[in-house]
């Protein structure tokens, strides 16, 4: 049989294949490049970054659970300037691909990390966390405490993000929801090119020895694969609904876990904290989900998106 | 250099109740550490545990090496049953191990209880960088948890025996011990082993004008920088500095940049 392709658009931009890495689990590439050439990856997601560079949780900020882990790390980063200067040259040197997730704490926040980025050539994409479970939006004293909880707020912050930059831009959403589809139909209303699930799932570990939570933070976000039949679901959920194509996460360990996501409505997919077991996790989904197609007479990947079948 | 090796497994034995040392074939790994480095290893092949456990390197050179762990939960437990001729996938060596200054007159080792692990080590480099054997204070809850004693005496190590329970050498704990040899502001301290005690012989350091290397540990997910998860509170006052990462800009720090007691209040 002839060599797959790999080649999906995920919501303009072109990928080699659909294959990322979840924010704050790859750093800034650099770190894995060790491992492997992280330009075989289909994008390189990079860390959030904020305006200015922020410390983060006290520790402890991480506690293993069964089958994943629970972090509280609070967004620590270098900020956009560090990146710019400091982290961008070896992606762009090696030819990634690059989603730059950002975090602000007001839309216009994201609006002007969105300009930068796109002014300054840091970004072929961009991802807006709406929906860090680790950190306080500030200004918002009453409702949820997560932007993405509110499709309300969904809608305005992706109206401003949207109106800020011409580059393709995915909104992280959150499953801490009732409803995945309100939150992921109000970023495609407020003009998403993309959304982007999931982000961890809040959770909570104590040691009982001590009687005390196992984080400073007391909660933090599940992730790992203990999450992936949740992740799959929300796509499912949100990728019958919309127009717009979904980067689907959480708990990808193999290529198996990966195509899970593409039946059920991803276009491409983003390997999390599995990389932190296996440096080459992400690489390796890439290799499998290509032997995939070969043994299922597969020509083109992008057919396998929402080909769930239901009898 | 970083490795990500599946490991032959050549020994794993018991060496006192809940401690084993397990040798691994792995040429790679064993040319590259230095003293005081680490590696993260998989306790287990499948996602339980999760992930990968953090363990110094203690014996390296040649075409091996070799890591002494406590049983302590799940991880270990698993590790304890691996047999002779299993692998291991082992990713390392991580970190910066110790530095070894030259200007100092005495170099003084302080382990307590499995911390000991890296020291043995970093007697051989000292001997190697200095031409002389460092004085060792072993410290353990009892006599039969003191690990590694033969190490250092067949290196010539002076060794200090210390007990919280008096079961061998002196009755108390490793901070009394180093009192004891009355370190001074030509005395460099090496220690690894319970914060609680680094926090203590750090103390002694400072009353006496030494300096002190010490070794932290912290939970961690990927060991080599990335996740953010194993940071420390310093006292370094430009706010990026802040929090340093045990697994990236340590395990080894100077102890003076460390914030012993973590009463701060909290900052986000
Ligand atoms: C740099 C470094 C070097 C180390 N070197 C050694 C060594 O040479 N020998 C040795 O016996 N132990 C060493 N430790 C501690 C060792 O990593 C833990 O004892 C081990 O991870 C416990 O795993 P478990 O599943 O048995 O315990 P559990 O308590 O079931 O583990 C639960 C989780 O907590 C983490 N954890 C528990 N205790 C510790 C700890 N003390 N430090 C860091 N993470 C912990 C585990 O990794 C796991 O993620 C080192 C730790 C660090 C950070
Ligand atoms: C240590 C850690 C740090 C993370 N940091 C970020 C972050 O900075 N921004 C973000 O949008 N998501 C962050 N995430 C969430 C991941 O990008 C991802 O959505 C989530 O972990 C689910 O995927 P996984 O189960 O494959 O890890 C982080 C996750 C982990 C484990
Ligand atoms: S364990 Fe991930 S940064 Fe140290």
């Amino acid at each position: 049989m002839t060599e797959p392709s790999l080649h999906i658009n995920l919501g303009g931009l072109a990928m080699k294949n659909p294959v990322t890495v979840a924010s704050g689990t790859f750093g800034y590439g650099s770190e894995y490049g060790h491992y492997f050439d992280v330009s075989l990856l289909g994008a390189v997601t990079v860390k959030s970054l904020s305006l200015k560079p922020r410390p983060g949780n006290r520790p402890p900020r991480i506690s293993e659970t069964p089958a994943g882990m629970l972090n509280a790390i609070g967004l620590q980063n270098v900020g956009i300037d560090v990146y710019l200067k400091e982290k961008l040259p070896y992606l762009r040197e090696k030819n990634c691909t690059i989603i730059a997730n950002i975090y602000g704490y007001s839309p216009e926040e994201y609006a002007e990390l969105a300009q930068r980025l796109e002014k300054e050539g840091g970004a072929d994409a961009l991802e807006a966390n709406l929906s860090c479970p680790n950190v306080h939006d500030a200004k918002n004293t009453c409702g949820p405490a997560l932007v993405a909880q509110s499709p309300q707020r969904v809608k305005e912050y992706t109206e401003t993000i949207r109106a800020a930059t011409s580059l393709p831009l995915y909104i992280k959403l959150s499953p801490n929801v009732a409803d995945i589809r309100e939150p992921a139909l109000a970023a495609q209303e407020g003009g998403a090119d993309a959304v982007a699930l999931i982000n961890t799932l809040l959770g909570m570990n104590i040691d009982v020895e001590t009687r005390k939570p196992c984080l400073s933070n007391i909660v933090g976000g599940l992730s790992g694969p203990a999450i992936r039949p949740v992740a799959v679901k929300m796509v499912w959920d949100a990728a019958r609904v919309l127009n717009i194509p979904v980067l689907g996460m959480g708990g990808i360990y193999t290529a198996d876990d990966a195509i899970q996501f593409l039946l059920a409505g991803a276009t491409a997919v983003a390997v999390g904290c599995a990389s932190f077991r296996r440096p080459d996790a992400a690489l390796q989904v890439i290799r499998g989900m290509r032997d995939y197609c070969i043994r299922h007479g597969i020509e083109d990947i992008q057919k396998l998106t929402g080909a769930l079948r239901l009898q | 250099m970083i490795h990500l090796l599946d490991c032959k497994v050549l020994s794993n034995d018991e060496v006192a109740p809940g401690h084993r040392r397990l040798v691994l074939d792995g040429k790679a790994i064993a040319e590259d550490t230095c003293a005081g480095q680490f590696c993260m290893l998989e306790s287990s092949p499948g996602l339980q545990p999760f992930l990968r456990r953090p363990m110094s390197i203690e014996r390296f050179g040649g075409d091996s090496f070799s890591v002494l762990y406590k049983i302590v939960g799940e991880g270990t437990r698993l590790l304890g049953r691996i047999q002779p001729g299993d692998t291991v996938n082992v990713q390392g060596p991580l970190g910066n191990g110790f530095s070894i200054p030259k200007e100092f007159k005495r170099y003084i080792l302080v382990g307590g209880g499995i911390g000991i692990a890296p020291l043995p080590g970093l007697a051989q480099a000292l001997i190697r960088e200095t031409g002389t054997p460092p004085e060792v204070i072993l410290a353990a809850r009892s006599r039969d948890i003191l690990l590694c004693q033969e190490d250092f005496t067949r290196m010539n190590c002076p060794v200090f025996l210390v007990t919280d329970d008096g079961s061998a050498g002196m009755h108390g704990f490793a901070s009394n011990a180093l009192e004891a040899r009355k370190p001074d502001k030509n005395t460099l301290v090496y220690t690894c082993g319970p914060m609680i005690m680094m926090g203590a012989v750090h103390r002694i350091c400072m009353e006496n004008g030494s300096r002190c290397q010490a070794s932290l540990e912290a939970n961690m997910a990927c060991g080599d920088g990335v996740c953010m998860g194993c940071v420390v509170e310093t006292t370094l006052q430009e706010e990026f500095r802040r929090m340093v990462r045990v697994c990236h800009e340590g395990p080894v720090f100077d102890s003076r940049d460390i914030r012993w007691n973590t009463g701060t209040p909290a900052h986000d």
